[in-house]
């Protein structure tokens, strides 16, 4: 089971923690109940930090490589800063907090809702990433909450965040696609 | 020419007993599906407006043809409840240029929202320049079978529309059901039966359609078809995953 989860939004990184230790089995209507309630939810998992896009150039880019499931320095920046550190690249480690450090970091199970940007995190960053069935009630339960769990971000403004993203998303895609048949100009 | 069912002919407006839908009434029966114009003064795809005045000033309605859309020809085929309201949050799946989406804009008004995906760059340039004077639609020009790719723009929504004309739509719908649709939320879902199976009789793809669905967390609780509007379709609807309480 992951000790933390990744969620991406059009108004930033989002990282959780989970907090309940004991597997959790998803079927059971107690579990989707605690789904859609948020305190039973806040329970489970907790906000551990949030990175914003800073501008529209911004959110666009990191749209764009996370929707081919690829890394941005924003990510890798926003997941060095949060997670536990000590990776197991670090010389130093001959005094005790470093060695205690490095304990905690092998302890580390981030969980993705995408096995591609998984796979690019632990290949590029030597997280561990999972990815299955729980993880996905997970983030179905924070995307359910989200604008809960970010005092600073009201719903109407993740909309908004949407809307600019969507907009510029969609028309990056019909301008620059090169393979497509129907984007010929008649 | 200009709006209005024919010029100087005298409207009326009632609500329709799906939440902001609404029938114009003329003089002469020919009564017509209506929704109120999120952009005043504007048709998205050459429809007739019809204004008429209240206390409160001047409200512009845009007729809603259902030889034209298969959720008004649902609306008109008597279905229940189309789970789309003032409010609600859509995932609307095969967008094409926007037209049925310009009315579901309409329908969920300037609290809902409607994230419209289409594949097909072409229709995809007519989605955006609709979503463009419309701000409650997100435009997302995307293929619907990969919903990984825009999970960035998407919120968990009340209701999920498809109306993608694939073989595999079934598991298009699921795949997005999975990511985006609430617990206990509801799915609308046009169905052509030889875009499924051109060989099998339309009640058997119909038949089979819903089996899938119900393999998927689905729970189908109706469906119409759209004769005469449209031949050899189907429209099923139901809800995702509800609750114990809610069955």
């Amino acid at each position: 089971m992951p000790n933390y989860l990744l969620f991406e939004s059009a108004a930033g990184y989002a990282l959780f923690e989970r907090v309940k230790s004991e597997e959790i089995a998803i079927t059971t209507d107690e579990i989707q109940q605690s789904l859609v309630d948020l305190a039973r939810f806040s329970k489970i998992v907790k906000l551990k930090a949030f990175l914003p896009f800073t501008s529209a150039e911004n959110s666009l880019e990191n749209m764009n490589k996370i929707s081919e499931g690829e890394l941005t320095q924003n990510l890798v920046n926003f997941l060095e800063m949060n997670l536990p550190k000590g990776s197991s690249k670090s010389t130093k480690a001959s005094d005790d907090s470093d060695s205690k450090e490095s304990k905690k970091a092998s302890k580390v199970r981030l969980g993705v809702v995408d096995p591609k940007i998984g796979n690019s995190i632990s290949d590029t960053m030597g997280i561990k990433c999972e990815s299955n069935e729980v993880i996905l009630e997970l983030l179905r339960g924070i995307r359910f909450h989200f604008t809960n769990f970010l005092k600073a971000l009201k719903p109407t403004e993740l909309i908004q965040a949407e809307l600019g993203l969507g907009h510029a998303y969609s028309r990056s895609k019909v301008k620059f696609n090169v393979n497509r048949v129907d984007n010929m100009i008649i | 020419g200009r709006g209005g069912m024919k010029g100087g002919t005298k409207m009326v407006i009632e609500p329709h007993r799906h939440a902001g839908v609404f029938i114009a009434k003329g003089k002469n029966n020919d009564d017509a599906l209506a929704t109120r114009n999120m952009d005043p003064g504007n048709s998205v795809y050459g429809e007739k407006r019809v204004s008429v005045e209240n206390e409160s000033g001047k409200i512009e309605y845009r007729i809603w043809n259902p030889f034209r859309s298969k959720l008004a020809a649902a609306i008109v085929s008597g279905v229940e409840d189309i789970h789309i309201k003032p409010g609600s949050k859509l995932l609307y799946l095969g967008a094409a240029s926007g037209t049925t989406v310009s009315h579901c804009s309409d329908v969920v008004g300037p609290s809902g929202v409607v994230y419209a995906v289409e594949f097909s760059h072409r229709s995809g340039r007519d989605l955006i320049n609709v979503a463009k004077r419309r701000t409650n639609i997100i435009p997302i020009i995307e293929d619907a079978r990969y919903p990984l790719r825009y999970r960035m723009l998407v919120d968990m929504v009340d209701c999920i529309f498809a109306d993608v004309a694939q073989p595999d739509q079934a598991r298009i719908v699921g795949h997005n059901a999975q990511f985006f649709l609430k617990n206990g939320g509801h799915f609308v879902i046009s169905i052509k039966a030889n875009c499924i199976d051109s060989t099998a009789k339309p009640e058997a793809v119909f038949a089979s359609e819903i089996k899938k669905l119900q393999s998927m967390n689905f729970k189908p609780v109706e469906y119409v078809t759209l004769e005469p509007f449209e031949r050899d379709h189907a429209v099923v609807v139901g809800s995702y995953r509800p609750s114990a309480k809610d069955l």
